[in-house]
């Protein structure tokens, strides 16, 4: 299983190199967004510095990992369900936008800590947070991508479908980054740590339980 | 009339109860209550007036009014006299206030006004009175009485709770509207998880109608809400954990209506909506969890708002609140059930 995981990702990493603008051009999205973003709010200050973070990321990662599962042609796709197995290529593709993930994550920092002129007060914390926040938002996103990649019109529908689902994994990021940046108080962060892996095991069970479920057409 | 006796009995049980709890629930009478004592300060040494304003009581018609104080240790002190100036108001006088009330700290001492008498029983409003200690030495003893000297009368009422007044009766509304969603949403689970097991269609439009009644009833309690919220806490919408809660799941269920409604073969819609069904539901218990250890609620039970609790919620409220929750959960049954009938007679 995990040779197959590998090989697919392999692959996969094959057909970014040879069409690169694809997460070049998120990528941008991602740098022209914050650079909007940054000109409107002139001064980064206080929570709203997180809350943006958090925001550009969210719809960086819809960008991102919202069209894993599209594919150019419907022979593509038949060719592709005949090769694997559906929880191997999910897995495979997960991990793939994880690590996608985390290189826009970085680059989004870098930006924030440019334009800020500030640095992470906590960037252990912050880390940890990241790590967890973003491997959540991955694994509903690319279920949510499956889903929509039967549907008519799929752009659209995954934000639609995955945005009142990533609420909770966003509000304990929220949480967590204003407490590694000292505006709470709060010793429980380790306890919202927990919660938020709880959360990411939960979403990667159900993921391997519905994508068969979903995939068999 | 024969097509009438075919319905299934739990249609009638819908019918009866829901008549039943918009019978009880409207013309069940409030408690009598204290709503204003106009005159907070008292002192050791000094004789105490008030005027009280009551709310539903027949002060005119009773006799044999009393008004007390009740202090800390259950111990009361009884009023000289009381002037009825109409049924809902009065003016209380208390003799000097004498020695053996130990006001401890500077702040003074917080007690309860309460009035009873024969017609009504008792009510009473909670440190409505703040009595200061005696700027000189005072040496009359002030007499006592126990709680066994006050009336009580056995009523058929709802309890009388400040601020709510009357619009606690929204409780068999609002919140049995809400809990019924939820038990639906429950329900639209079960018809998914059987649709992916035996994968034969009717449970899928099943599943699918039982939502659409629930997101109707989730926008309903939604409303009902707003109201009660903009009557007690001034706003119609509130940054409130529970209100949003009910947004996020109606922004989840809406969704799972669009993904239905945006796949055209009817095989892979089936499908595709009952894992969305059952991934939601799970992300919402997540959110049920994790949102409550984040932030306080003005909803009762949460972050020291008082809850609907043993004291608050007496059994005459709880004989009407729970045939609520069952009520309208049959009726969204039922409504379920029609749509679901008119969704396979327009497959054909």
């Amino acid at each position: 299983m995990i040779k197959n995981i590998y090989y697919i990702i392999s692959k996969e990493l094959l057909i970014e190199r040879r069409d690169a603008s694809v997460f070049l051009s998120s990528l941008l999205y991602l740098i022209a967004i914050s650079f909007v973003v940054f000109k409107i709010f002139s001064s980064l200050e206080g929570p709203v510095k997180m809350g943006l973070f958090w925001v550009i990321f969210l719809f960086t990662c819809i960008n991102i990992v919202g069209g894993v599962f599209s594919y150019q042609s419907r022979k593509r796709k038949l060719n592709i369900y005949q090769l694997y197995d559906p929880v191997d290529l999910f897995l495979a593709k997960f991990a793939f936008s994880y690590l996608k993930l985390i290189i826009a994550g970085l680059v989004l920092i870098l930006l924030q800590m440019l334009f800020s002129g500030s640095a992470l007060v906590n960037a252990f914390l912050f880390g940890k947070t990241f790590l967890l926040c973003a491997l959540g938002l991955s694994l509903i996103l690319s279920l949510v991508s499956a889903i929509a990649s039967y549907s008519d019109r799929q752009t659209g529908l995954v934000a639609i479908l995955s945005l009142p689902l990533v609420i909770p994994i966003l509000l304990l990021g929220m949480r967590l980054s204003l407490i590694s940046e000292g505006f709470f108080q709060d010793p429980d962060s380790s306890q919202y740590l927990l919660i938020l892996s709880g959360i990411d095991l939960l979403l990667l069970s159900l993921s391997i339980i519905f994508i068969p479920l979903i995939w068999k057409s | 009339m024969n097509q009438l006796l075919k319905i299934e009995w739990w249609k009638w049980m819908a019918i009866l109860l829901m008549l039943y709890v918009l019978v009880a629930g409207f013309l069940i009478p409030l408690k009598p209550g204290i709503i204003e004592v106009f005159n907070s300060d008292a002192r050791v040494a000094e004789p105490f007036t008030t005027e009280v304003r009551t709310y539903n009581t027949r002060l005119g018609q009773a006799d044999d009014i009393r008004a007390w104080l009740w202090l800390p240790g259950d111990r009361l002190i009884m009023s000289k006299s009381v002037s009825v100036i109409n049924d809902t108001y009065l003016k209380a006088e208390f003799d000097t206030l004498g020695n053996g009330i130990d006001v401890q700290s500077r702040n003074g001492l917080m007690a309860s006004l309460m009035i009873d008498n024969s017609l009504e029983g008792h009510y009473f409003f909670r440190n409505a009175i703040n009595i200061k200690s005696a700027e000189m030495a005072y040496m009359r003893p002030q007499v006592f009485y126990g709680l066994d000297e006050i009336k009580t009368r056995k009523q058929l009422a709802f309890p009388f709770q400040h601020i709510l007044y009357e619009t606690s009766r929204n409780t068999y509304f609002h919140v049995a509207i809400w809990m019924a969603m939820f038990a639906l949403l429950i329900l639209s689970c079960y018809y998914s998880i059987r649709y992916l097991i035996s994968k034969k269609f009717e449970f899928d439009i099943k599943a699918s109608s039982v939502t659409t009644v629930a997101i109707v009833f989730g926008i309903a309690g939604l409303l009902t809400g707003s109201m009660w919220a903009k009557y007690t806490w001034g706003a119609f919408w509130t940054n409130d954990i529970k209100l949003n809660m009910t947004a996020i799941a109606l922004l989840v269920y809406l969704a799972y209506w669009i993904l239905r409604s945006s796949v055209s073969d009817p095989d892979t819609r089936a499908r595709l909506s009952s894992v969305f069904n059952l991934f939601a539901f799970a992300m919402l218990m997540v959110l049920v969890m994790v949102i409550p250890r984040l932030t306080d609620s003005l909803h009762p039970g949460n972050g020291g708002n008082p809850a609907f609790s043993s004291y608050d919620m007496d059994n005459t409220m709880r004989m009407v609140f729970y045939p609520a929750i069952v009520a309208y959960f049959l009726i969204g049954l039922w409504m379920a059930q029609l749509r679901s009938r008119l969704e396979l007679i327009s497959r054909d």
